[in-house]
């Protein structure tokens, strides 16, 4: 029960922050010239001047701030966030085309990124100063230094360039047909769940395909953080009193590192794996350039380049949201494992 | 008096980055069958080494590096004992918490935050009385299989008992090979010719590798829903552990049972520790300074409850303090070291009336007492870097009556008289 009150609580929470986003974003916005922000009600690309000045003063875009504030809330609470220039549609219709590709990925990658960095950490330290230690760090290395554009260059060089397999892209022509065809039904947008749900199995792996290289370059970029973090806490876990007092039960080396140890040392590792997850949803532009995938990362890109401004700004408060939701689950989580950590 | 452990000559050093700690210099104490003995020196003279060389659970970086520990258990390896260090880290395993258990210095952090109580002080029982625990689980079941119920409750219930006849047997199975290695290991304790040392240890690596899986029981132990099947055995080692909370004088043992140990007091866990080492009746309880922690009043109940298992319960204490006042109040024997070396050990008795040692003399007037007049004395400089210790006998830099020889020869342990050892050059005689 005091858990359902903590998370009502911290989602009453949440509207607050979320306020205070609007509110920067807004301010933020009022800094480029009025002429810039119609875009926000309507869409403004190729308009004369005259009828420019006689949008700005059709939507009030020199009335007092506030009242343009207010006016603006009012439509975002409606759902209704302008026309972005960069997707040629409303900032919705973008969010629903560019969203779905963005998560798939994340959805795919994050746990596989976490699953990789604690299981390499965990081996680390269980292994420490012995060659698996060593081998763990140098990937930790690589994954740490590497350029993304360059990692993900480079595999698509080996796979695609040299092999001809695992091709860039969201999915193959053929299936592109299909997809778009009547009879496949859109239920969520993500292309795997799509296929399943259509019953459609040979879209479902070709889609699966086009995601394995952009996930393996996530995980090696991504998980050498949480690796190395895994690693150091353990160790420092492993020294603690308790597993003396484990030990001198009887307890196997393996209940010791599994049992004992590991929940200790995931405390910390749980909110770099929240933030990874939150950062990943909206900042993978260049994985997504480079492996040509429509997703938020290269639409936010676009959109900063070409100064579309009410994408921007949506984006700007999808990723609050993100941030804030992600925070909330971290704080459950972490209640969960350490039960000295009380909510409410 | 029967021996129960026995160090040798036991040497065991820290290979840290700023060079190798030498911790223990030859550590030679002999803890007998029912007896309360007593290890005294002051911090960092290597008392928790010891004692946890004996138990083998020496931490990263450190090492047993030489040396003997010998154990006396059943009875019939009475006579020659079994060195410990030579066997597997399985053998080991069954040994702790079930006939050798640990109690800690500072309680608040022995205790794993994340585990509750009931984890913690249950694993204990598992690890070591499963055979037992699913025994009675099993007969609780056929009388409940005998009454009639509800088709799919009874199908169920049948379903556990196959699952836990099975994990049973598997069990028993590899009890019983155990048995053998260990045997055939004890039958060839003393020969060291290359091909009897050959087979001890391929036994031992035998002993490691054998494990008591069975793939079914351990899948379903994890499958989530049919996990659930092993409640009944939890029941089973929740009654114990209240239990045994009950006989340590815990309070409202149910609700201790659910709780985590921050939300303990100090005596609570301390009380838990020692529930944790007493679950499975050890012959020796090793308490390294269990109370230096806790404020007087606490600290003299837990004296209380240790003496009280003492009389009860356990067969032997080994009792780890730098505080001679608790000796005399707990201890028989007792061993006093100094920077690694053991310097003299007797009765507690002759300790206080003859000390011979010149460290434990020093210790001895340090000792605050009621009558005192002059001022209280210390014993000048400090406790020796381990990593460059003093060559001969370590104490030689701080000792008054040091001489030449001191700083050259380690001083042999010699029988000063029947029941009191001691270490140092001015007590000639023969190594014993
Ligand atoms: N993990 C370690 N790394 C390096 N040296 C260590 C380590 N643990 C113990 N030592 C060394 O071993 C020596 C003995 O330590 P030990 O903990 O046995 O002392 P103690 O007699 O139990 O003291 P206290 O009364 O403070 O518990 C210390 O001087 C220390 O230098
Ligand atoms: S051996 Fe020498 S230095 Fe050591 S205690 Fe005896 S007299 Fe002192
Ligand atoms: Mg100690």
């Amino acid at each position: 029960m005091s858990l359902l009150h903590y998370i009502i609580r911290r989602l009453l929470l949440m509207i607050v922050v979320l306020f205070g986003v609007t509110l920067l974003v807004f301010s933020i916005m009022m800094i480029i010239p009025p002429g810039q922000r119609v875009g926000i009600y309507v869409q403004h690309e190729k308009i004369t001047p005259s009828q420019m000045e006689a949008l700005i003063i059709k939507y009030g875009l020199r009335d007092p701030a506030p009242i343009q504030y207010l006016r603006w809330m009012a439509n975002v609470l409606r759902g209704d966030f302008g026309h972005s220039v960069t997707a040629s549609a409303p900032v919705s219709e973008g969010f629903k085309m560019y969203f779905p590709v963005t998560l798939e990925l994340v959805l795919l990658a994050t746990p596989l990124i976490i699953i990789v960095g604690i299981k390499l950490g965990m081996l680390g330290a269980i292994h420490k100063d012995r060659s698996i230690d060593h081998a763990t760090r140098v990937f930790a290395i690589v994954g740490y230094s590497l350029p993304t554009f360059w990692l993900g260059l480079l595999l698509l060089m080996i796979f695609y360039g040299y092999f001809g397999i695992f091709p860039p892209g969201t999915i193959s022509p053929d299936s592109k047909d299909v997809v778009f065809s009547a009879e496949f039904i859109n239920f969520t947008g993500l292309l795997t769940l799509d296929a399943i749900l259509n019953w459609r199995w040979d879209i479902f792996w070709d889609a699966l395909y086009h995601l394995i290289l952009p996930t393996i370059n996530l995980i090696l970029l991504n998980s050498a953080l949480l690796m190395r973090l895994m690693r150091s806490s353990m160790l420092e876990a492993l020294g603690q009193d308790f597993i003396l007092t484990a030990l001198a039960k009887g307890a196997s080396k393996r209940i010791v590192y599994y049992k004992h140890a590991r929940r200790n040392a995931l405390i910390p590792a749980v909110t770099v794996a929240g933030v990874l997850f939150a950062l990943l949803m909206g900042g993978m532009v260049i994985t997504e350039t480079i492996f040509a995938r429509q997703g938020i990362g290269l639409w936010m890109a676009r959109a900063a380049l070409m100064l579309d401004v009410p994408a921007i700004m949506f984006n700007v408060l999808f990723l609050g949201t993100v941030f804030v939701t992600v925070n909330l689950i971290v704080d459950i989580i972490y209640a969960y494992i350490d039960p000295r950590i009380r909510l409410g | 008096m029967e021996k129960l452990i026995e160090t040798e000559d036991l040497y065991t050093n820290f290979f840290t980055f700023e060079g190798v700690v030498r911790a223990l210099n030859g550590v030679s104490v002999v803890v007998n069958q029912g007896e309360t003995y007593g290890l005294v020196g002051e911090s960092g003279c290597g008392k928790s080494v010891t004692v946890r060389s004996m138990m083998r659970i020496v931490q990263e970086p450190g090492k047993i590096v030489g040396g003997k520990i010998l154990l006396f258990l059943s009875s019939e390896d009475r006579q020659k004992g079994i060195d410990i260090i030579k066997r597997s880290e399985a053998f080991m395993e069954s040994i702790r918490g079930d006939d050798i258990s640990m109690i800690f210095q500072e309680a608040s952090t022995s205790l794993n935050p994340v585990l509750s109580i009931r984890d913690q002080v249950g694993e204990s029982f598992l690890l070591h009385r499963r055979g037992e625990l699913l025994e009675e689980t099993l007969k609780q079941l056929a009388d409940e299989l005998k009454s009639n119920g509800f088709p799919l409750a009874m199908a169920w219930k049948g379903f556990q008992r196959w699952l836990f006849r099975r994990e049973l047997e598997s069990l028993r199975r590899y009890e019983k090979h155990v048995k053998e290695i260990d045997r055939e290991l004890y039958e060839l304790e003393e020969k060291t010719d290359p091909r009897s040392t050959r087979r001890k240890s391929s036994l031992n690596a035998r002993r490691d590798r054998l494990s008591e899986h069975d793939f079914l029981v351990s899948a379903v132990k994890k499958s989530p829903f049919l996990e659930r099947y092993y409640k009944k055995i939890h029941k089973i080692v929740e009654n114990k552990i209240i239990e045994l909370l009950k006989s340590l004088g815990v309070p409202n043992p149910a609700n201790v049972l659910k709780s985590y140990p921050h939300e303990l007091s100090g005596g609570m866990q301390q009380r838990i520790v020692i529930a944790i080492a007493l679950a499975c009746n050890p012959t020796l309880l090793i308490a390294d300074e269990p109370t230096s922690n806790l404020d007087v009043t606490i600290q003299a109940q837990i004296i209380e409850l240790i003496k009280m298992l003492k009389e009860n319960i356990i067969t032997s204490v080994l009792f780890i303090t730098h505080d001679l006042g608790l000796v005399a109040e707990v201890c028989e024997r007792v061993t006093v070291m100094y920077a690694g070396d053991t310097c003299e050990t007797t009765s507690v008795k002759e300790l206080f009336k003859n000390p011979l040692h010149p460290y434990t003399k020093g210790l001895l007037s340090s000792v605050p007492r009621i009558e005192q007049v002059e001022k209280l004395h210390t014993i000048p400089g400090t406790v020796p870097n381990l990593i460059n210790p003093p060559a001969g006998c370590r104490f030689h830099p701080r000792c008054p009556s040091a001489m030449k020889i001191c700083a050259e020869r380690k001083p042999p342990m010699v029988e000063y008289k029947e029941g009191h050892t001691v270490s140092c050059h001015l007590y000639p005689g023969e190594e014993v």
